[in-house]
């Protein structure tokens, strides 16, 4: 069965330091790139994501969740060089068309910016295993029901994924075409995905009875069936992180 | 047992069960078109049918739960776009509530409103994030030229999302209606709040 995440099990010190630490790593630094618009600065702070996913020892696994957004990067480098509004100064020519330098440097802060945010993504992603975090995440008060929710998904998915195999043979052997015109594609979108939809509708009768009968909805505090491993350097990092947002933000208030 | 109204809290199990099960279709939704090579995303599915299915609240965690899970294990730019998704199962679960899914007509209309708000909610978005755009290439060009003819940045980023939303919209809602209504009446009303059937 496909495995749904992308968390790779490695020994290494990022995948020591607790989720949640993690999580707020995130938001804090794809936040500080929005509140100083410096291109050393954010050129920095990428560097630092850059080291951090390779002391994870999953460098070489960010690049393929890069080029997914290769498209989105390039058309911001074309559209922004070529079309910015404050276009003046010319940088260089290729062919008949210029690339402007206002519109290349924001161009550039904007990549910067958002390889950042998707490498700061990658070191959680890349580093922890989804049921640490909803599990961290419920013991700080979120909902267990939530958390149910959240982890069953990476369950269900694959499970449904099996089941499209059997549906798109079924369907072909009666006569269903999925190749050829546009217009032929499009009919036999609803044959696919109707028997994927009433069936998973189905199942979910069936689950919720077993999970009534398990005691989903009881109100008494729950207990974990793992014990939960200890991260190391919780309280230092978040301190850390904490510190270094402040800072950015009394640097920016006095720019 | 009383009637809830459709901004309750208070969540059956089967309402809850139907979170993931829509985040299943919703990907499926994406393989088949991928799988058939249609022009559209049609990635929402499962977020429109749960709304229809069982309200605002739901439609629009599932909607936010997606973009995480989809955040989580293809793409982290998804996560950006995980308010859009929420105000998508949202929209659809109160228009649905007030009856816009009565016939075809109106059930158009519903996608053609959910297209332009999911725009409106992308636009400042795509501004903050990307300079404006949205990485589908129609969208862009069209962005281009826009902004070459100096018109305002978020008119042309708006645009852009209106190419790239309303038709997927449209289609991804009328896809919805037409399973919804052709559900078996046992199966929805097991997450229909409003009904006076007595819970699991």
């Amino acid at each position: 069965m496909k495995n749904m995440t992308l968390f790779v099990k490695k020994d290494s010190v990022i995948h020591n330091v607790d989720p949640l630490s993690k999580l707020l790593f995130v938001f804090i630094s794809v936040a500080v790139t929005y509140i100083l618009p410096n291109h050393l600065f954010v050129i920095g702070i990428l560097a630092f994501t850059l080291l951090l996913l390779v002391v994870g020892k999953v460098f070489k696994y960010i690049l393929p969740i890069i080029g997914l957004s290769l498209i989105l990067i390039l058309s911001i480098i074309i559209v922004q060089g070529f079309f910015h509004p404050d276009r003046a100064t010319v940088l260089f020519t290729i062919g008949s068309f210029q690339i402007y330098k206002e519109g290349f440097s924001f161009a550039l802060l904007l990549t910067l910016r958002a390889l950042n945010m998707i490498c700061a993504f990658g070191i959680l992603v890349l580093t922890t295993k989804p049921d640490d975090l909803v599990e961290s995440l419920i013991t700080k008060g979120m909902s267990p029901k939530i958390g149910y929710v959240l982890l069953s998904v990476l369950q269900i998915i694959p499970q449904m994924i099996a089941m499209t195999g059997k549906i798109t043979d079924a369907q072909r052997s009666r006569g269903m075409e999925t190749e050829g015109k546009l217009l032929t594609r499009i009919k036999s979108f609803i044959p696919l995905l109707s028997p994927v939809v009433l069936n998973s509708l189905n199942d979910t009768r069936e689950r919720s009875i077993a999970l009534e009968i398990r005691g989903f909805n009881s109100t008494s505090d729950r207990t974990f069936l793992h014990e939960s491993i200890y991260f190391k350097y919780g309280p230092a990092v978040k301190f850390l992180l904490v510190a270094f947002l402040i800072a950015v933000i009394i640097w920016r208030v006095m720019l | 047992m009383k009637k809830q109204s459709m901004w309750s809290f208070k969540f059956s199990t089967a309402a809850l069960v139907l979170i993931p099960a829509a985040i299943g279709i919703n990907y499926l939704g994406k393989l088949f078109a991928e799988l058939l090579r249609l022009p559209l995303w049609l990635d929402s599915i499962g977020t429109i049918l749960s709304s229809m299915l069982a309200g605002p609240i739901i439609g629009a965690l599932t909607g936010i739960i997606n973009n995480i899970i989809y955040g989580f294990t293809a793409s982290p730019v998804s996560f950006v776009y995980a308010i859009t998704s929420g105000v998508i199962g949202l929209v659809v679960g109160v228009m649905a509530y007030k009856g816009w899914i009565a016939s075809v007509k109106k059930a158009l209309v519903l996608g053609l409103v959910v297209g332009f708000i999911a725009a409106t909610v992308s636009t400042p978005l795509n501004i903050m994030f990307w300079g404006g755009q949205t990485g589908n290439v129609w969208g862009d060009a069209l962005f281009a030229t826009m902004i070459a003819q100096d018109l305002p940045l978020w008119l042309a980023s708006f645009a852009d999302s209106i190419v790239v939303d309303v038709p997927d919209k449209i289609v991804t809602v009328l896809i919805s209606f037409l399973m919804f209504k052709n559900l078996p009446k046992n199966l929805t009303q097991m997450y229909d709040s409003q009904s006076e059937i007595e819970r699991l």
